[in-house]
């Protein structure tokens, strides 16, 4: 039966009862150690005779009840209040050492339940499969067959269930690193964790909906600046997004294209040329060329001594008193700044990918279109790109995310070096060239805002889930008629 | 058999998190208990007189770090006969204290310094010990100011260690005269008669205060202690920011951040600048001789000359209350600020004491920076805004060096700038 | 007529050669043009890093003087600021156990994924790909204080495991390389009796070399080059005890600058050269790697 369900695609198996209804079933025909099992694991797997398993699954129950007993429960019990006991501390002169008494942190209050959350769904969960890996065992006996061996469950391990091992790790890695900390995130959105409520010296705790309100401008007349703000950060990062995929994708292609053509002498170095600038790391890159670009600057010595800077102040293009190009001081020139520099960093990267993926194009194809007389122009238009869209499609709409979380170019230009003129903005702190992202990071770091930079964080995680499961529907529909 | 996946990897995933929360257990456990179950139990058996191990953790300014190793182990050589103290010294300039800080007031050093603006906002976080040894000691021995700069409602909560941390005017004295240096127009005139330019930050809330409260407006914090009060949008406060647009339109005049003030120094595009000490040593090397610091100019507003103010900036040690050993903490912060070590600090850094003593003697008084300071401090104003003053005047100083009002008047500019600077803190 | 036809069409061949002559004069005109572009930032760090002058230099783009010190310095003369031999070695370090954790967690999930077929495939693919949604600035916060939980922030286990911890969602590129390898092979390794981690292990690996270097590449050159997170879990201000980026990144801070932004070039460069070797041996099976990836989505 193992076999056979592991053979079977996942969807046709929809005659087999699901999780619930086994479990169920266990639980009705189980022998007193399958259902004992489900609050001592051990005692089903010792019934039934796999005392390696028994020891093990005990020790796991275990340290998952300790956890909860020790840490989880006492700080679920207080995760409806966030806390209620604020710290003191009173110096004792005699010992030299603060006193402090046994006060609530409301973060260590959120995070450990947050925790003990994920562990008694797990524990339930575990114990469910339990019951029902027990009640096969049972089944395996009355049917007068041996069970499994310790030794021959652990080659299961490592054939049919091989999955179960590669994914384990990995996967509390994420549940440790990525999952946990979002969960906490979600929960911070609705609270007041700000500076005025940071622990562990002060409490925070549940407000609901206020900051989602804040931010949508209901209310006080600063939530009138956050929302708008907001509303331009938004349009900026979208069209940054837009600007910054779209530019390095065709940028590489056509810097593919122009470097692998025949008629290009020494492809290889061209190549590595634009290469070198991948492996110098981005963060120095960025750093440099922020310096590079800054206002009094080595390009604006340059730019004044050729005279360029005088042609743009009588272009009208900086202002009338301007001795220098504000590159990454204004906010038209350093968005703009910020594409170009951003095709920079990114078109050498791309080119990589191009040019593997302009090699795999099926060389019957453009033979073909050759010999009917399709110029560079008609197979670029009718052959490569939409080969290159179709392979590349799904790898465009995650890099529109990427670049909606590209917070390294962005800060590392920016950062200590552009200050906005947008009043209303100034108010809440965001500059015209920030990225939802990096404002949420600067509301962190400078102004310890943790409720909104959450509120900032899940309306990110909004847009992009929209962006990607319309795009992935758009090309999921093209991709069923194209073949 | 696919129930024994889910199983397996329930299972894996209770074990992991079990795992991580007897960690978490523990030190919180530890957090909670620690302190008061020690001290306890201390205060029963052991007087103060023997400290047990010790160690600390001291930070400091990136430049300072080789003068407060020896510090420290003048400090531990001192007190060997009380304890086992060990001192790790890590790097953390005192304008980013806060910022390092606030991020995690419990893995923060034991003793850091830090620039006095910051004050308030670490109080309020709870990150400031207040000064409960030898208190009187300290508030007797430093200058009244900066006493005042590291009180709170009356309680001490850091210890003086500079009273150099303000800004003043500095120029190469073969361009300008003295009587040119004392008002803004005099000094334009000057550079650009030699070609040069004259350097300020502009676009930054803490030079453009000294505008606005020259002519005599005010920005402060508010009772609560958090938020701003700001009255830059009353008169003259629109006649001001048409001054600023005035004087940065002037061709000899450049709003260059800090990095770029230097490297004009050092190519000698330069040939006058308001800053601070950090950057005055570099001027210093370079104009040699005629390097001259007095205080701030005069600016013409409304036709009339108007003396700029400043923010008076002092320099303070401050001690974690999470710190493991507060009591020692205190003895090391009071120790590297006392008037041996601010001479020292004078000595090896040249930087401004705020110890009575070392800052009346012949050889402080007689250093031009510090002169400057002092002339200028007649008309400085303690630094205690917050924290929604910078932005919005940060960017009201951009607009106005970049001369594109964006249509609105002087008036409606202020207006803007004190809306948000006013703004109630993380609303 | 015929003599007035040869001529006009040796004319007209010599007019298409020169004409293919300027083209391609013009061709690489253009190419030569792109790479100065792309290689005067590179060319400024290089040069930068020679200056005798310490600072930034804003007047001339080559430094006035050229000097080897700011590379001496970095690598002999450690001083409080700028400890690059530690830094270069705590990097090291972690970049070796990011590396082979890190690969081993991609392969393993990649694997999983597009090899094996079980219930909660596609349920766990989805969830991965949502939880790459998140801003992932937004959970740094959050993973310091679990971090800190766990007593593990200023230890480099801690930032090896902030790391290496959520690698396993960044295998889609190495799912869709082993997706093209042939089922058939499995499927007849199978048949001589070898189990799914001898298929794993002795069969789809070694047919995955350039997937192999691209992700050990990448895993590898992650703790040079990020310094947020760094940053935030190294948090001791010890700088003996940071990484190569956080050293760097504070050499510009304001008060540092002007003394130390010819030796951050120095760093940068020292960093680059190990990574460029690396990248330009590896390029071909790098692209390799990606491209085929790619393909498949």
């Amino acid at each position: 039966m193992a076999e056979l369900a592991y053979a079977a695609p996942l969807r046709t198996d929809g005659k087999e009862p699901n999780f619930l209804q086994k479990f169920g079933h266990a639980v009705a025909h189980g022998d007193i150690f399958t259902k004992l099992s489900f609050f001592i694991w051990g005692l089903g797997y010792i019934g039934h005779g796999q005392l390696i398993k028994a020891v093990l699954v005990t020790l796991v129950q275990g340290l998952g009840l300790y956890y909860l007993g020790v840490a989880g429960i006492p700080n679920l019990m207080k995760f409806g209040t966030l806390g209620t006991v604020q710290m003191e501390m009173v110096f004792n002169p005699a010992t030299l050492k603060n006193e402090v008494n046994d006060y609530d942190n409301s973060f260590a209050i959120l995070l450990l339940s947050v925790i003990a959350i994920v562990v008694i769904l797990a524990l339930l969960a575990s114990a469910m499969a339990v019951v029902t890996s027990n009640y096969q065992l049972q089944r395996i006996r009355q049917a007068g067959r041996k069970t499994n061996t310790f030794g021959q469950d652990i080659r299961v391990y490592l054939n049919e269930k091989f999955y179960v091992t590669l994914l384990t790790l990995p996967v509390l890695g994420v549940v440790i690193f990525t999952i946990v900390p979002l969960f906490i995130l979600i929960a911070v959105a609705f609270t007041n964790y700000d500076q005025q409520h940071m622990p562990p010296n002060a409490l925070f705790t549940w407000v609901g909906l206020t900051n989602f309100f804040t931010l949508f401008g209901g209310g006080q007349s600063l939530s009138l600046t956050f929302g708008y703000a907001f509303g331009k950060v938004l349009i900026w990062t979208l069209v940054w997004a837009f600007f910054a995929t779209f530019t390095t994708f065709f940028g590489g292609v056509f810097l593919a294209m122009f470097i692998n053509d025949k008629r290009t002498k020494l492809p290889k170095l061209w190549r590595t040329l634009f290469i070198i600038t991948i492996a110098v790391p981005q963060f120095v890159t960025l750093l440099l060329v922020r310096n590079f670009f800054s206002d009094n600057g080595i390009f604006n010595t340059m730019m004044a001594n050729l005279g360029v800077t005088g042609l743009l102040r009588d272009a009208g293009l900086i202002g009338a008193n301007m001795e220098y190009i504000p590159f990454l001081t204004n906010a038209s020139w350093a968005q703009v700044m910020i594409i170009l520099i951003n095709i920079w960093v990114g078109v050498p990267y791309q080119m990589l990918i191009a040019t593997g993926v302009l090699m795999n194009i099926p060389g019957d194809m453009l033979e073909a279109a050759r010999i009917d007389g399709a110029n560079p122009v008609q197979m670029f238009f009718a052959i490569k790109l939409p080969y290159l869209l179709s392979v590349q499609g799904p790898a465009l709409v995650t890099d529109f995310v990427k670049n909606i979380n590209n917070f390294n170019v962005i800060y590392l230009l920016t950062q200590d070096v552009y200050v906005t003129t947008d009043q209303a903005m100034a108010a809440s702190s965001a500059k015209e060239v920030d990225l939802l992202v990096t404002w949420l990071f600067r509301l962190t770091q400078e102004q310890y805002n943790y409720k909104m930079a959450a509120v900032i964080g899940i309306m990110v995680f909004i847009i992009c889930a929209v962006f990607t499961v319309v795009c992935f529907r758009f090309i999921n529909k093209k991709e069923a008629t194209f073949s | 058999m696919k129930k024994q996946l889910s199983l397996a990897m329930a299972a894996a995933m209770a074990l992991s998190l079990a795992a991580c929360g007897g960690g978490q257990s523990e030190s919180t456990a530890q957090t909670t208990s620690t302190d008061t179950a020690a001290s306890t139990s201390e205060a029963t058996s052991e007087a103060a007189a023997d400290w047990g191990d010790v160690t600390l953790t001291m930070w400091g300014a990136e430049e300072d770090q080789t003068m407060l190793r020896e510090m420290a182990d003048a400090f531990i050589e001192e007190n060997k006969d009380k304890g086992n103290i060990t001192i790790n010294i890590g790097a953390c300039s005192e304008a980013d204290a806060k910022d390092n800080i606030l991020t995690d007031p419990t893995a923060a050093a034991d003793v850091f310094a830090f620039a006095d603006d910051q004050l308030n906002e670490l109080v309020a976080a709870g990150a400031l010990q207040e000064v409960s040894l030898n208190a009187d000691d300290v508030k007797s021995r430093n200058l009244e100011g900066s006493v005042e700069a590291a009180s709170m409602d009356g309680k001490l909560y850091a210890y003086p260690m500079t009273a150099d941390n303000g800004y003043f005017l500095y120029y190469d004295s073969s361009v300008i005269s003295p009587e040119d240096a004392q008002t803004v127009d005099g000094i334009l005139a000057a550079a650009a008669a030699a070609g040069r330019t004259f350097d300020m930050t502009v676009n930054d809330g803490w030079y453009i205060y000294s505008f606005f409260a020259g002519a005599g407006l005010q920005a402060t914090l508010a009772d609560d202690g958090v938020n701003t009060v700001c009255n830059w949008n009353e008169e003259p406060g629109a006649d001001v920011a048409q001054a600023i647009m005035d004087i940065a339109s002037n061709s000899a005049f450049v709003s260059a951040p800090d990095a770029d003030i230097v490297s004009g120094i050092q190519n000698g595009t330069v040939c006058a600048a308001v800053s601070g000490t950090w950057n005055a040593n570099v001027a210093q090397e370079k104009w040699g001789d005629n390097y001259a610091a007095t205080k701030l100019p005069t600016y013409t507003l409304n036709g009339e000359q108007v003396q700029m103010s400043s923010f008076a900036g002092y320099k303070l040690v401050g001690v974690n209350p999470h710190s493991a050993n507060v009591g020692v903490a205190m003895m090391l912060a009071d120790y590297i600020t006392n008037e041996a070590n601010q001479q020292k600090r004078f000595e090896v850094r040249n930087l401004g004491p705020s110890n009575i003593n070392v800052n009346a003697s012949e050889e402080v008084q007689s250093a031009p920076a510090i002169a400057a300071l002092a002339a200028q401090s007649d008309y400085a104003d303690l630094q205690r805004v917050g924290a929604n003053y910078w932005d919005p005047a940060a960017s009201l100083g951009q607009i106005l060096v970049s001369g594109d009002t964006q249509g609105k008047t002087t008036q409606q500019l202020v207006d803007d700038a004190v809306a948000g600077i006013t703004a109630p803190v993380a609303q | 007529m015929t003599q007035v036809m040869t001529a006009s069409t040796q004319k007209q061949l010599r007019q298409g050669r020169i004409r293919r002559g300027v083209r391609s004069i013009l061709r690489h005109l253009v190419l030569t043009v792109l790479a100065v572009i792309w290689l005067v930032p590179i060319v400024w760090l290089v040069a930068t890093s020679f200056s005798g002058y310490r600072g930034i230099n804003i007047t001339t783009f080559f430094p006035a003087s050229y000097t080897l010190d700011n590379y001496t310095n970095v690598l002999f003369h450690p001083d409080s600021v700028a400890q690059f031999p530690r830094w270069f070695a705590n990097t090291f370090v972690v970049a070796c156990f990011n590396c082979v954790i890190s690969t081993c967690f991609v392969l393993m999930v990649a694997y999983a994924f597009s090899c094996c077929r079980f219930k909660s495939r596609r349920l766990l693919q989805n969830l991965s790909v949502t939880v790459n949604l998140f801003p992932g600035v937004l959970a740094m916060i959050a993973v310091y204080f679990v971090l800190r939980y766990l007593n593990l922030t200023n230890s480099y286990a801690g930032l090896i495991m902030v790391y290496a911890g959520s690698s396993g969602l960044g295998y889609l590129i190495c799912k869709g390389f082993f997706d093209t390898v042939p089922a058939s092979l499995r499927e007849a390794a199978k048949l001589d009796g070898a189990s799914e981690a001898r298929i794993f292990l002795q069969v789809v690996i070694p047919m995955s070399r350039p997937i192999l270097v691209y992700t050990i590449i990448n895993s590898f050159m992650m703790p040079w080059t990020d310094f947020v997170m760094a940053k935030m879990i190294l948090n001791s201000g010890i700088s003996s005890d940071w990484t190569v980026a956080i050293g760097l990144y504070n050499m510009l801070s304001r008060t540092l600058v002007n003394n130390y932004f010819a030796l951050f070039c120095a760093g940068g460069v020292l960093v680059s050269i190990p990574i460029s070797v690396l990248f330009v041996i590896m390029q071909k099976f790098y692209v390799e790697g990606i491209t085929s990836g790619a393909d498949k989505g």
